[in-house]
């Protein structure tokens, strides 16, 4: 365990070096955010959506630019270049095991650069005019939950990256494997379109899908949409979710790893 | 072309066939072949990376790929074309992260590395980030760094590949020392033959996946340096050069290339009173074949 602390802590340090690449990120999201936010606005001044009300919308949209790092589907550092270059073959002399050694990068980059870039667009949000602002949570207690499901989104949202990383042993091909499994994580888990202004029934199915999981139920319970017995019971189907995708990303790498063949010199 | 695009053809090769040695501790064995012989595959299996379709490997009482994590903690890697450490830290904190990953103990981390710092002179290096090094200081810092955790066996996959003649020098005295401080089996792979000639005791030579020759160097460079090379002045212009006992492998006017036949056994004073009979010589120069040659010629008659 000490191992892969000191592996979170390497890359950690290594992600908080980049502080340009953090500002140009904020900036982005806030232009982004005020795009997201009037486009929505117009949206459900045209009709009204159950339990989404404008300033609900608000509050969704911009809690997901400033959790946009934890959210979007990334692969661990150098993870492409290793498999395609080789040197892959330095994880497999170490007496610990590949898949946790990538999972403790990946962690640490998501975590360190969600932490670099969150507060900034968080104030600003709540400094804007009222009606396009970040409103407070519902509760204390939703809050809590918030932050709770939060943490179960970031391990959810790094756990299905694997799969790209998977990808990646299969196809030799980073750009293309990060391609397929961020447009399916993205678009299901609600990061192009807020998941509560969908259809009734399709949401329904969303919610049982590890997608949703990421960052729609930790915001839902931030904006009151999702209540707290309810938050919990999600919560709960999340951790199920998030146990058998890990052990699914380990065996597909694992089984990988057998077969591959670090080539050249 | 297009053919090609629905209907793929695969041909099976055969990276190792028959190969097949063992390695006594505290060995150096240095394991040479021309490009694409299988040298690398051999390190990569011996270190765990790669799992062979068949056959057996036991180092130290285990099979690398079946105890992968156990058998790793006992050796350390060195590939000289790629590099363990992380790139945008500075290198002590790749040694304190190593440390951890070996659970390697504070005490003998300090020791260990006292003794590195010493032996390769790095000591000033460990405060900058990787990147900012140089080849020969970066290599020195993967040599460093594949031996904290004081491995029984270290393979060294090209370690002097790109390297000045001065840090190459280092390295061979570094890797020597270490075989002869911790008695480390030390197996090494190199294109140089003079890595080869200053640091082994054993070669396997190995070609198209086989092994075609093991045993000592110094058989091989016996049995190569009987041939000379002679180069030799003469006082005038000869229009036509020949000895027995030697071809004329180049006749310029007055200066020519001869060599042994297989059977001449060169002896100085000889050559010079047979020579002299014949024609007026300036001056000659006898040379054996280097040993890049006498590799050269090994892998000819192996046909590589």
């Amino acid at each position: 365990m000490k191992s892969y602390f000191g592996i979170f802590k390497m890359e950690f340090k290594g992600e908080l070096q980049y502080r340009a690449k953090a500002l140009a990120g904020i900036a982005t999201q806030l232009f982004w955010g005020l795009l997201q936010v009037y486009l929505y606005t117009a949206f459900l001044n045209s009709g009204s959506v159950d339990g989404f009300s404008i300033s609900q919308m608000a509050s969704y949209i911009w809690l997901g630019q400033a959790f946009f790092a934890l959210r979007y589907v990334t692969m661990p550092k150098r993870v492409g270049q290793e498999i395609t270059n080789g040197n892959v073959c330095y994880k497999f002399v170490r007496p610990i095991g590949i898949y946790n050694q990538w999972y403790a990068e990946g962690i640490a980059q998501k975590l360190a650069a969600t932490l670099l870039r969150f507060a900034p667009i968080i104030i600003i949000g709540f400094l804007l005019p009222k009606s396009i602002a970040l409103s407070l949570p519902v509760s204390v207690g939703a809050f809590f939950l918030f932050l709770l499901a939060l943490i179960l989104g970031l391990f959810m949202s790094h756990s299905l990256s694997m799969f790209a990383v998977y990808l990646t042993f299969k196809t030799l091909s980073e750009k293309g494997s990060l391609g397929i499994v961020s447009s399916i994580v993205n678009i299901l888990g609600g990061l192009f379109i807020p998941l509560p202004i969908l259809p009734q029934a399709l949401q329904e199915v969303l919610r049982y899908l590890p997608f949703s999981y990421i960052t729609d139920l930790p915001f839902r319970i931030y904006i009151g949409n999702v209540g707290i017995i309810d938050g919990l019971i999600y919560i709960g189907i999340g951790l199920a979710w998030l146990v058998a995708i890990i052990a699914i990303g380990k065996l597909l790498i694992g089984r990988a790893l057998k077969k591959t063949v670090v080539q050249g010199g | 072309m297009l053919k090609n695009f629905f209907c793929r053809k695969y041909k099976t090769i055969e990276a190792l066939k028959d190969v097949s040695f063992s390695i006594e501790e505290g060995e150096i064995v240095g394991y040479i072949g021309p490009n694409g012989a299988g040298k690398s595959t051999t390190i990569k299996i011996m270190s765990g990376i790669l799992t062979p379709t068949s056959g057996t490997c036991v180092i130290d009482g285990l099979v690398p790929w079946q105890n992968r994590k156990t058998f790793v903690k006992n050796i350390g890697v060195v590939f000289g074309q790629r590099s363990q450490l992380w790139w945008d830290v500075p290198v002590m904190d790749s040694f304190e992260l190593l440390k951890d990953i070996y659970k390697i103990p504070t005490d003998q981390f300090k020791e260990t590395l006292e003794l590195l710092n010493k032996a390769l002179n790095i000591e000033d290096l460990l405060g900058r980030p990787l990147r900012q090094l140089s080849l020969g200081q970066k290599m020195k810092c993967e040599l460093a760094g594949s031996l904290l955790h004081r491995p029984k066996i270290l393979f060294l996959d090209e370690p002097t590949i790109g390297l000045d003649a001065v840090t190459k020098l280092a390295v061979r005295d570094f890797i020597k020392f270490i075989n002869k401080e911790w008695s480390t089996t030390i197996i090494l792979t190199t294109h140089d033959m003079n890595d080869i000639e200053a640091l082994t005791n054993k070669i396997i030579l190995i070609g198209k996946g086989r092994i075609l020759y093991q045993g000592s160097f110094e058989n091989i460079k016996d049995k190569y340096s009987a041939e000379k090379t002679i180069e030799v002045e003469f006082a005038k212009d000869y229009q036509k050069v020949s000895l027995a006992g030697y071809k004329v492998v180049e006749h310029n006017q007055r200066f020519a290339t001869l060599k042994t036949l297989p059977k001449t056994q060169f002896h100085t004073t000889d050559f010079v009173n047979q020579i002299s009979k014949k024609y007026e010589v300036v001056d000659f120069q006898v040379s054996s074949l280097s040993v890049d040659e006498i590799l050269a010629k090994l892998y000819n008659e192996y046909e590589l």
